[in-house]
Formats: structure tokens, C-alpha cells, sequence
């Protein structure tokens, strides 16, 4: 039994040491552990069985596919919001109550219109909802268009709400502005400039 | 294959992995004394303290509990959501610096005394596995013993017993990521309406088993980084458990007076949990667990030799020099420890359940018509509690600056639980008034005033000698 700290006790049938010498520091050549060596070979093997099933068998997909499945699922849902988005469509819903209904909370609360379009619509910073002049248009998708794209005059400030709201919630909005209006009395106003449509 | 049951430490190879690799099975025998009932009575409070978190409920939750899916962290009363994590790099930081500060004046001291690996695997399945299989030499015995009905009925048991405890612990952890409730209610339903939970369980109560049944020491020494840099942390003047060679040495039987105090009586050996020698000095392996010291302390006693031949003490000491406790290193750990404690102690008091964030619109940075110049912002309205709270909004400007006419906030706007409203705020300022840029103070407040979170924005306009160009500059 050693217990001088400075007396290396280096048995006959011990380990020996590795030939290397680093900084005076040498290896003692003892086996390693069984259980550490079973995790290189489980990793190697978990790793010819991964490659083999993500890019040879292709049997799971890879990160690539799922990115690629997630955005047409989203490209999809986004679709499906649109729905049939046409003049017809939009004046159906202005003649809903439920779409109404939730078109002026979004007015009111997340768009936040009511700050340059008034309470009542009656315009403000921005301009009247209310009356019988459009500017960029008199048709509902015009409106569609210019809520979601934004005004094409830039120095006015009305920025586009595609990102922030949503297709669903412009065409509640829209359904909204509309239920002010009729068909008729829409078809009859002036419009300013030609009526826009959707940039895409 | 047989394995050996007996071993003698040496300091070229680790005692508890055999020459063909496998894991040589640690048998430490009992002991008892003051460091050991004290680390008992340690180490049932801290179990204790463990099972009863979950049960104990501050400000209407439990002390400690992590809500995951609802990314919401309970810590005492104190409710933290996901855009609160930055402050755990204080906290953890703050910690790791305690645990370095302990370690530079004490060793290992965390190991031996607190940590969950000692403190269940000492008290709680080795007091089990002595329960069941006897003392260190018994375990050894029906180790080597072939498999008779005796030895199958004593493991069967002794890993039922394993699995159980092993099995409770997992639930216990389970109860701090889904609370009580939420814990009784996955083990009253159907496992496929909560899979994932099953998984866990079944997952960590398979890990603890291996761990605690098989793999035990083995963590300590291998795999735990704390254990593998503490050498980096530790001095001459940290004091560890020791054996005194200067008054031990050299070992012999107690009626040769040539021989030192220590009389190679082994005991310090057959207690060790990680089968080491303690008397070649301080290795890698100990855990500072002074089961040894009580060991030894016994045999002192009986030999009416003063106690202490292995004891806590610093290299200096053993040199017969004076340790010193505030060195660079102690100074430093604590200054790092200070830091990163009371930035998270500030940050955490300062949480607040509402917040707001001010951006502005895309588009221009102002907007000009006839009469006024006009800037517009997007102010979310972020609500961490668990009720709904009414928002207002308010600004104000400081002395000097142009009155401000605003819109989009003249109202009170609900938000519900958890969640955030974007919110148009429009700012107007006559263009006859305006001078230049200024600032203005967004205040965002509950209806009841309770909680008022400030923003600073920055007005702008165009060069105020464009609007005014017929005034004298």
C-alpha cells in the first residue's frame, strides 16, 4: 500500500504505459469502459441505419420534405381563406350579419382602422367609408384589394394588412365597409382613378 | 464470466472497471457516524423537499412548476413566460458560479452531500439493497453464489423494489411539468390520451432504474462534467476529504511503535462507494462523501487515538501550513456568483404579467397632409396572466414639446389570457408647431391602474425649415 503521493506504484501486471509523452504527462493503457465503448458502437451503427433510411431508402422523410410539406400545407390553408374571393362573394357577405358583426371588431380592435377611418367610418386622417367617392375604386374588391395591398398612393399612409390580418379577416373588414353600401348605389358612385385589383 | 468480489485500489486504473472492461460491482460496507447521520439527515430533507414542491401552493400554483405546453414557468409565486427565459442565463450562471465559489473552499462537497445521484442512490436503493441483501460482505457472498432459490428470490425483490421507487420518482417529476391535478389525471385515463406523458414515465423511470440498480458510481466518474472539472476549480488550499500521511504512515499493527496511527485496517476502503484508496491521496473518483473519515474515526476510537487521521482538510494543511480561505479565486467565483444571482433576482422581480411593444408601421417614418405632420405606430398588447385584462393607452410629452393629437387608444381594449391584440396608434402634430423631433411616452396600464409599462418613441417630421420657410432661422 502506497500513500506517498510521489512514489508512482506501477504494478508488474498492471496496465504499462502508452509510448507517447506530452508535456511529461503520459497515458496510462487501460481498456476502456464496455458500456462507453457499446455507445460508439450503437452511434455507428445508428448511423448507417439513419442514412440508409433517410437518403437511400427514403422511407422517412428528411427535414427538406417536411419544410417543403409544411409550406404547401400553409400555401393551401391560405388558399382556402381566400375562398371564392369575387364581387359577388364579398357582397354576399356584407349581407351577413355574423361576417358584419366580425368585420367591425376587427374595424375596431386587431386593424385598428378606426384610427384614421373614424369610429363610424366616417374618415378622419383617413378618408370617408361612408360616402359615395372611392378613390382607387367603386367595387369590393377594389376594397379588398386596397386593404390588403395597401393604398398605392405611398405618401397616404394606408399600409398593406395582408401579413398582419390575414385573408380572412380583410374580407370580414370588407364585408364590413360594404354593408354601408348597396350594390346599386356602389355601381352608381364616382370613382377616382380606374379600381384596382389584387397585385397577384 | 466471473467477476472478482475483491480488489485492492490502485492508482493506474479505475477500481470499478475490470482489465477486460467490464464493470467491477462496488460493495461498500456499512458505516456510521457523525458525517454519515448528518448526510442522512441532509439527504432525506432534500428528498422531502422534492416530493412536497409540487403539493405546496404559492400565489395559487404549485411552488415549482413547468408548464410547458402552456410555455409558462411557475418559480415561488413568481410567474415567468417564454420571453422571460433570457433571465436564466442569470440564474444559471449565477448558480454555476455558488457551486464554483463551495467547490474552491470545500471540494466535492456538493457531491457527497446534495447531489440527487448520492442522495438517492445512499439513502434510498443501497438502504434498500442492504434492507434485502445484508451488509457489503453478504452482497459480495451472494455475488459469487450460484443462482439457488435464495439468490434469485433476494434479486427479484431487491429490482421489484428498484423498479418502484424508480417508478414513483418518475411520477413525482412528471407532477412539476403538469402539475398535481394534471398528474392525477394521466394516471386516471386511458394511456392514449396522454402518450407522451406515458413515454416519459415509462422512459425515466427506465433511465432511473439503470442508473441507480447497474450504473451507479460509474455517472460520477465518467459521465458528470462537474465532476470531471472540478479539478480545475479546486487549490492546495480547498479542503477535500484527506488521509494525513504524516501521521499515518507508515501503516502497520497498532503494537509497533515504528508504525504511524494508521494500523492498514482497510476500512476506509471496503466503505468507499467508488472504490478507491483514500491514503493515496485525492483522486479523481471521490465524491467527498466522508464515509471514510466516520470509518476511520471508529477505529480511532477504539484504539483511544485522537480522531481525524482522514479528515477535511486542504493540501496545505496536510503540509502542516495555514489555509487560506479568500484567495483570487474565491474572490472572483464570488463577485461571478453575485452577478449573475441579483441581475436574475432584479430581472425576476421586475417581471411584469402585461407588456407592450411600440413599432412603428411600415411604410415612411412620418406622413404628411394640409395641416399635420403624422407618424403611425403598431403597440402590441402582450397579457401573461390568467385573467383578462382591460388595457389603456395613454401619452404624454415633455415640457416644450408640441401638443399631439392622437388616435386609435381612446378606448379600453380587452385582452384575454394569454393572449396579444395589435393596436393602431396614430400621432398628429399641427404642421405649424412642429420644430423638429421630440420625444413621446407611450404608458400602457391596466383598468385598474395596477401595472403601468412606459415606452419612449421618437416623433419625426421633416426639417422644420421646410414647413416654416417664410420664418427667420
Amino acid at each position: 500500500m502506497q500513500s506517498d503521493p510521489d512514489n508512482k506504484p506501477i504494478d508488474s501486471d498492471g496496465p504499462g504505459v502508452r509510448p507517447h509523452t506530452y508535456d511529461g504527462i503520459q497515458e496510462f493503457d487501460n481498456k476502456l469502459p464496455n458500456w462507453w465503448l457499446w455507445t460508439f458502437y450503437l452511434a455507428i451503427i445508428f448511423t448507417f441505419l439513419y442514412w440508409f433510411y433517410y437518403y437511400d431508402a427514403s422511407t422517412l422523410k428528411t427535414d427538406a420534405d417536411r419544410v417543403g410539406e409544411k409550406l404547401q400545407e400553409m400555401e393551401a390553408k391560405k388558399l382556402a381563406a381566400m375562398g371564392d374571393l369575387d364581387e359577388e362573394t364579398l357582397w354576399q357577405m356584407s349581407r351577413n350579419p355574423t361576417f358584419v358583426e366580425a368585420g367591425k371588431s376587427v374595424y375596431r380592435g386587431a386593424g385598428g382602422c378606426l384610427a384614421c377611418h373614424g369610429e363610424d367610418l366616417n374618415g378622419g386622417i383617413g378618408l370617408s367609408l361612408v360616402d359615395d367617392e372611392w378613390r382607387w375604386g367603386n367595387e369590393a374588391m377594389s376594397i379588398y384589394a386596397i386593404i390588403s395591398d395597401g393604398s398605392p398612393d405611398k405618401a397616404s399612409g394606408m399600409q398593406a394588412w395582408e401579413a398582419l390580418l390575414g385573408p380572412e379577416k380583410i374580407k370580414q373588414v370588407t364585408a364590413y365597409i360594404l354593408s354601408n353600401h348597396t350594390e346599386e348605389g356602389m355601381a352608381a358612385a364616382t370613382s377616382l382613378n380606374p379600381p384596382i385589383g389584387l397585385d397577384q | 464470466m466471473s467477476t472478482p468480489t475483491n480488489k485492492a485500489p490502485k492508482r493506474d486504473a479505475l477500481t470499478s472497471v475490470n482489465k477486460d472492461g467490464s464493470h467491477f460491482i462496488i460493495h461498500p460496507s456499512d458505516v456510521s457516524g457523525r458525517f454519515t447521520s448528518a448526510r442522512r439527515f441532509v439527504a432525506y430533507a432534500l428528498i422531502l423537499f422534492f416530493i412536497a414542491l409540487p403539493w405546496i401552493e404559492i400565489g395559487g400554483h404549485p411552488a415549482l412548476f413547468f408548464n410547458v405546453p402552456g410555455r409558462r414557468f411557475h418559480l415561488f409565486g413568481a410567474t415567468l413566460s417564454f420571453q422571460d427565459t433570457w433571465l436564466l442565463f442569470f440564474a444559471l450562471s449565477g448558480t454555476a458560479f455558488a457551486l464554483f465559489f463551495i467547490t474552491a473552499l470545500w471540494g466535492r462537497v456538493w457531491c457527497g452531500w446534495g447531489c440527487p445521484q448520492t442522495v438517492y442512490l445512499e439513502h434510498v436503493y443501497r438502504r434498500i439493497e442492504r434492507w434485502i441483501e445484508g451488509d457489503g460482505p453478504a452482497r459480495k457472498r451472494l455475488q459469487k453464489s450460484p443462482w439457488t432459490t435464495e439468490k434469485i428470490l433476494k434479486r427479484t425483490l431487491k429490482h421489484s423494489a428498484f423498479f418502484v421507487v424508480s417508478f414513483l420518482i418518475a411520477h413525482i417529476f412528471l407532477a412539476y411539468f403538469v402539475s398535481l391535478p394534471g398528474l392525477w389525471e394521466r394516471m386516471t385515463t386511458a394511456p392514449e390520451e396522454h402518450w407522451t406523458s406515458f413515454l416519459f414515465v415509462f422512459a425515466f423511470t427506465t433511465a432511473l432504474y439503470g442508473n441507480f440498480a447497474f450504473f451507479r458510481e460509474q455517472l460520477c466518474i465518467m459521465i458528470c462534467p462537474y465532476g470531471r472539472f472540478q479539478s480545475a476549480l479546486i487549490d492546495n488550499h480547498s479542503k477535500n476529504v484527506a488521509y494525513d500521511p504524516n501521521r499515518g504512515d507508515p501503516p502497520g499493527k497498532p503494537s509497533d511503535p515504528e508504525a504511524g496511527d494508521c494500523i492498514a485496517c482497510k476500512k476506509c476502503i471496503q466503505v468507499c462507494p467508488t472504490g478507491i484508496d483514500i491514503r493515496q491521496g485525492l483522486q479523481l473518483e471521490c465524491i467527498g462523501c466522508a464515509a471514510c473519515i466516520d470509518a476511520c474515526d471508529t477505529v480511532m476510537d477504539k484504539l483511544e487515538r485522537p480522531r481525524g487521521l482522514i479528515r477535511y482538510a486542504s493540501e496545505e494543511d496536510l503540509l502542516g501550513r495555514r489555509t487560506r480561505w479568500i484567495r483570487f479565486r474565491t474572490i472572483f467565483y464570488t463577485i461571478m456568483m453575485l452577478i449573475g444571482l441579483s441581475v436574475a433576482a432584479f430581472a425576476l422581480s421586475s417581471v411584469e404579467p402585461i407588456n407592450i411593444t411600440v413599432t412603428r408601421m411600415s411604410g415612411s417614418p412620418y406622413y404628411m397632409s394640409e395641416t399635420m405632420v403624422r407618424n403611425q405606430y403598431q403597440i402590441r398588447l402582450i397579457n401573461k396572466s390568467e385573467t383578462p385584462v382591460e388595457f389603456r393607452i395613454d401619452s404624454k410629452t415633455r415640457e416644450g414639446a408640441p401638443s399631439v393629437i392622437t388616435s386609435g387608444t381612446d378606448r379600453t381594449i380587452l385582452v384575454e389570457p394569454l393572449a396579444e391584440v395589435p393596436v393602431t396608434f396614430v400621432m398628429q402634430v399641427a404642421r405649424s408647431d412642429y420644430e423638429g423631433p421630440f420625444t413621446v411616452e407611450i404608458h400602457a396600464f391596466d383598468d385598474m391602474r395596477e401595472i403601468e409599462i412606459i415606452r419612449e418613441v421618437e416623433f419625426l417630421g421633416p426639417d422644420a425649415a421646410f414647413l416654416h420657410p417664410n420664418e427667420e432661422q
